[in-house]
């Protein structure tokens, strides 16, 4: 072989085929590490709320204008991933423009809003609320772990119901497959001219924001090679039994969960970050809209992202729909009826402060070890698949 | 190998412009009502397809014949167990 087809074999191997999910789950733990060592944990709906504001503040419902998009870090984690996901998208030649049928904009629509409701009363999606939560050792996280699982089961049940009773077709492809490539290489080089503009910005976070712009773009990138779908690692052990992406994931929140750990221990970033006032009844309650309506979107938070980068209409209506309502309805929760405060939806609990780290290490494997067995068991037995 | 483009499904199922999971399940479906050995030919524009597809065939048995790509949408051919 010569080194020109070795090359061709890396390019191949690195830029257009898919990652398995252990490999991508791997990889993403590794990321969102760095991520929180180098300045905050990943999340999704944040940035979500940040644009969403500038709209409502656009149309004269809000007063005072949001913070800046480039310089507001929730922001910045979006914008990210969505350069990394189109990055890879137009290099493995994957990107383009889908129209989906009717019926589909209608479900886009309705699970957007309810997706918004979720993540409003989980305080986060499945990443915020369920996977950071759990990694930054918050109880939240195991309470929206078992609203999604119970979400999901009712998201299913409809799916099997739509399929029955509803045919829709008429969706297109506008496809831009032959410059596809040179689109993912413009995006690339504005990716590192930003990055390289925030570390030379001279202001104080500057720096923080072009790793966390370069650290995202790569959790975009690996999670669009891969596919890496939350939805998917809830969904199919209900569906079709397959486990795979479940697995993936499995491994990917224990890896994350000991690095964050020890970056919480070491006192680099402060105990109660991304520990959220919501346990249990908010992510309880969050979890199990959220889950519902992720299914009949076909993307959870940030798969609903990387799957807009790749031109998939349907997911751009799910995130406008679900930054708008999830806007409005923390504007009300936070400002207006103060549950927070007033504690409706549950409290902060870091697990640490009741079980000790190594309590709350074990306690956590546990659980995730617990799903790990459950999806591979019922892989094997189907006992608790309800698809066709 | 069999010549794909060839082929004479006995019934072609449109998925263009659905997401994940959708031309999965569309696609299970429709499998459901051909007898067995009929070709089932799937229109699906959704990239995740390239896995989701021969992996459900995998699962089920059903025979995956291979894929085309044609401008604007790939078409995969099945045949049934």
């Amino acid at each position: 072989m010569s080194l020109g087809e070795t090359l061709k074999e890396w390019y191949r191997v690195i830029f257009k085929e898919n990652y398995s999910p252990v490999v991508g789950g791997i990889l993403l733990a590794l990321l969102v590490i760095l991520l929180e060592m180098w300045y905050r944990p990943w999340g999704i709906v944040g940035g979500l709320r940040n644009w969403g504001e500038w709209v409502l503040y656009g149309v004269g419902l809000l007063e005072e204008a949001p913070p800046h998009p480039l310089w507001f870090s929730s922001s910045v984690l979006d914008i990210g991933l969505l350069f990394g996901a189109f990055i890879s998208a137009c290099l493995a030649q994957e990107f383009g423009i889908r129209i989906p049928p009717k019926l589909e904009v209608i479900k886009a629509i309705v699970a957007g809003i309810l997706m918004g409701v979720g993540s409003a009363l989980a305080r986060g999606c499945n990443i915020g609320g369920f996977y950071m939560a759990i990694v930054n050792l918050s109880a939240s996280g195991i309470a929206m772990m078992l609203g999604l699982m119970v979400g999901v089961f009712i998201g299913v049940k409809y799916l099997l119901w739509e399929i029955e009773h509803f045919t829709s077709q008429g969706g297109k492809e506008i496809s831009v497959k032959k410059i596809s490539p040179i689109l993912g290489i413009i995006a690339l080089l504005a990716l590192l001219w930003g990055a390289y503009d925030y570390f030379n910005s001279g202001k104080d976070e500057g720096a923080l924001l072009g790793g966390a712009l370069l650290l995202t773009a790569g959790i975009g990138f690996v999670m669009h090679r891969t596919r890496f779908c939350l939805v998917n690692a809830f969904r199919e052990p209900f569906l079709s039994g397959e486990a795979t992406m479940a697995k993936g994931a499995a491994l990917s929140l224990f890896l994350a969960m000991f690095g964050v750990m020890l970056i919480k221990m070491a006192g680099i970033r402060d105990a109660m970050t991304y520990v959220e006032p919501s346990f249990f009844l908010g992510s309880l309650i969050g979890g199990i809209i959220f889950g519902a309506a992720m299914v009949v979107a076909g993307g959870c938070g940030s798969g609903s992202l990387w799957r807009v980068a790749e031109g998939q209409v349907k997911l751009w209506i799910v995130v406008i729909f679900f930054a708008l309502t999830n806007t409005i309805l923390r504007y009300y929760m936070d400002n207006v009826w103060e549950v927070w405060d007033k504690g409706w939806l549950g409290t902060q609990v870091y697990l640490p402060e009741v079980f000790g780290y190594a309590g709350t290490f074990l306690i956590l494997s546990f659980v995730i070890f617990l799903w790990y067995v459950f999806v591979d068991w019922n892989e094997k037995t189907e006992k608790f698949v309800i698809g066709f | 190998m069999v010549d794909l483009s060839s082929i004479k499904a006995d019934e072609v199922l449109d998925c263009k412009g659905l997401s994940c999971p959708m031309p999965m399940l569309k696609t299970k479906k429709a499998l459901q009502k051909l007898q067995s050995g009929q070709i089932l030919e799937v229109w699906s524009t959704d990239p995740g397809s390239k896995n989701d597809i021969p992996g459900m065939c995998k699962k089920e048995g059903h025979e995956f014949l291979g894929f085309i790509d044609e401008a604007g949408y790939t078409r995969y051919f099945i045949k049934k167990k």
